[in-house]
């Protein structure tokens, strides 16, 4: 079926689209703080949290075909991180993300070195293990001088002058007095900072060589080493990177100023969390996380107290009643079995796939492949 | 002396669990080669089930059994109507589709149990601890070379040994077992012999989540109740236990599960300072990095030669 459109890749056409989405995005980003609720910037911290962690993870699974299951981990190592930096050293909680950042990294590419030995399957259990492992190494005696163990850190955050409660940034103070409500826009902009950055580092990659080497490693990595693809040296700075930048939006989990080790993101649900917003915004494709933290975000917080069957809209409360915890949850996972079947890129899958009957990109841009029957060709 | 014996005998009772959970694990690897993530999720379900039975008045015998039949139902129904025909598109939707039934099968506990742990007499149930397979009382042990050793765990690795027994003859001695390990061996080759390779996947299934129903009772029991969280630990040992035993050797994973449960128990008993409650699962990890890095085929399992 031939498309009713088409639009010349970095012809006018194509850049009129590129800057009104650019606008419609910058808008809503500004929207948000200035005139959205204090739930509003609550909600929209927390998916920005999550799409930094899925876009990390998105980068390693869904471009370079690597199974993991262990960056609640590495987003822990954030956390802590920043933690332990601000409370035992007394860094400014900024500038500890590229710490974090290093950390994370070396972590990271130590666990891939036993992950080039082992793929597939073997390799989602080892990390799993590492993300079951991640809150008890924590809470180890041992190490507890450090971590504050099962107790967890406090004070961990920006410290507001008590009295005026202002922030300086080099000398710089964009946000006036930072009181009371007035702190979320600021952790809400950190938010922003952060997945910006991430977004921009897993574009660069993508549609670099590098990106192109990276899908190959994912459709067959034997054809990828046989064209001169490094495997071992690129798996390993990927899985690197992609532990490095989940690092990220955990460091602005430790900054908003309290942590312990059963947050639920530290832990392996964490890892979870972040394969259902991967999965369900679409894999393999750069906004696919973006998307999918909002989805994830904004159907959690609408069925958040839909245990209480009083609270669910009536025209839903037959379907939703029975259960006595929240539904989403079950939704989600639901999502999951039932987007394998019918969309397996997801939520921005659907969409390229409804788009690309109206309109053609002409040529494809780099790192859009789209192999449908997607391979984790290395069988265990 | 006694320590030794009693913590000998512990580690081999939990030990006993994750060999059940491992073995459901084994066998759904060796016939379709998947790795199924919700295994302890299935067998979280079937023991919420028990439960459920026992508030009904059902004497535990015959609920596990029961539990177990609903196992085997639900363990067959996910092979058929998910696994089967996502398996058809790619090994990775098979690997999401598992984390989603964990997900859902997890959510779905709560949905029906509520979130707390249970037995619960604040929530109304008429039983006051998890029903044991085996007398629990405090006074239910015997002393061997002054050691104290609790009845149940002896009858629970006792109920392991047997288990394993039966399971031999059924692999080794019936045409079930035949075909399981024809399709295991050669999936290709056993459908061209005539063997109906769906029935024997989805009798594989059905026969992993059945066990691990078991495997889920008898922690239950030994745990005295039964919560969300019961077998997520659990099934991490499993897995290291499987993976030391080899991924498509049943008795490996037998093995496997023992000797996790022992060293684990032996380690935080030994090294209450190093490892003590907090880094068992520490232990498991490293036992299950050390194996893939040197021996990833496990002790008993087959190293099989990759084509590219």
């Amino acid at each position: 079926m031939t498309p009713l459109f088409s639009i010349k890749s970095g012809g006018p056409a194509s850049w009129t689209i590129r800057v009104a989405c650019a606008l419609v995005l910058a808008y809503v980003l500004l929207w948000i703080p200035t005139s959205g609720s204090n739930s509003l910037i609550d909600t929209a911290t927390t998916a920005l949290t999550l799409m930094g962690a899925a876009l990390a993870l998105n980068l390693l699974h869904g471009f370079t075909g690597q199974i993991s299951l262990g960056h609640s981990a590495f987003f822990g190592i954030g956390t802590y991180t920043t933690a332990v930096f601000v409370t035992r050293w007394g860094w400014s909680p900024l500038t500890t993300l590229p710490v974090a950042f290093a950390v994370a990294f070396v972590v990271g590419a130590a666990v891939s070195l036993p992950a080039l030995r082992i793929k597939g399957v073997y390799l989602a259990l080892v990390t799993l293990a590492l993300a079951v492992v991640f809150p008890q190494f924590i809470k180890w005696p041992k190490i507890a001088w450090l971590t504050g163990g099962a107790r967890g850190l406090t004070d961990t955050g920006f410290k507001f002058d008590k009295d005026n409660r202002t922030f300086e940034l080099f000398g710089w103070n964009p946000w006036g007095n930072l009181r009371g409500e007035n702190v979320k826009p600021f952790y809400y902009w950190i938010a922003v900072m952060i997945v910006v950055i991430v977004y921009l580092i897993c574009r660069g990659l993508v549609k670099s060589r590098v990106g192109r080497s990276l899908i190959a490693i994912r459709d067959n990595s034997t054809a990828a080493a046989v064209m001169g693809v490094n495997l071992p040296v690129t798996k390993g700075l990927v899985f690197g990177l992609s532990a490095a930048m989940c690092a990220l939006p955990g460091c602005l989990t430790a900054m908003k100023g309290t942590v312990t080790p059963d947050t639920a993101l530290l832990t392996a649900i964490g890892s979870i969390t972040f394969l259902i917003v991967m999965v369900v915004g679409g894999a393999g494709t750069l906004w696919g996380p973006i998307i999918g933290a909002i989805v994830f975000q904004f159907i959690t917080e609408k069925t958040g107290d839909w245990a209480d069957p009083k609270e669910i809209p009536s025209a839903l409360r037959p379907i939703f009643s029975w259960s006595d915890v929240a539904p989403a949850g079950g939704i989600f996972a639901l999502a999951l079995i039932v987007l394998m079947f019918t969309a397996p890129h997801g939520l921005a899958g659907l969409w390229k796939r409804v788009t690309v009957r109206f309109v053609s990109v002409v040529p494809k841009p780099a790192g859009s492949s789209t192999v449908d029957e997607r391979n984790v060709n290395d069988k265990p | 002396m006694e320590l030794f014996l009693q913590r000998l005998v512990d580690g081999f009772s939990e030990g006993s669990v994750y060999a059940l959970i491992a073995l459901g694990l084994v066998i759904i690897y060796r016939g379709t080669g998947h790795l199924n993530f919700a295994q302890g999720e299935m067998a979280l379900f079937s023991t919420y089930v028990v439960y459920q039975f026992g508030e009904w008045g059902i004497p535990i015998g015959i609920a596990v059994i029961m539990g177990m039949g609903v196992g085997f139902a639900l363990g067959a129904v996910t092979e058929v109507a998910i696994v089967r025909p996502v398996s058809k598109k790619s090994p990775f939707a098979v690997f999401i589709v598992t984390i989603g039934l964990f997900q859902l099968l997890n959510w779905l506990d709560g949905a029906i149990w509520g979130g707390q742990q249970l037995p619960n007499t604040g929530v109304g149930s008429k039983q006051v601890r998890f029903p044991s397979l085996f007398p629990s009382k405090p006074t239910d042990f015997v002393t061997i070379f002054g050691a104290n050793i609790k009845i149940q765990s002896l009858g629970v690795i006792a109920l392991v040994a047997v288990l394993t027994v039966v399971l031999f003859t059924v692999f080794n001695h019936t045409r079930l077992g035949l075909a399981m390990r024809a399709v295991a061996a050669n999936g290709e080759s056993a459908k061209l012999v005539g063997i109906r390779t769906g029935r024997v996947l989805m009798a594989s299934w059905g026969l992993a989540a059945a066990i691990g129903a078991l495997g889920g009772v008898v922690f239950a029991g030994i745990n005295t109740n039964v919560n969300l969280g019961l077998m997520f630990t659990v099934f991490i040992y499993a897995s290291a236990a499987a993976t030391l035993g080899g991924f498509d050797s049943p008795g490996g994973a037998v093995i496997g599960g023992f000797s996790i449960g022992l060293i684990q128990n032996m380690a935080a008993g030994y090294a209450p300072k190093w490892v003590g409650q907090e880094m068992k699962v520490g232990v498991a990890f490293l036992v299950m990095l050390g194996v893939l890095l040197f021996r990833p085929s496990g002790l008993f399992g087959s190293s099989r030669v990759e084509r590219v």
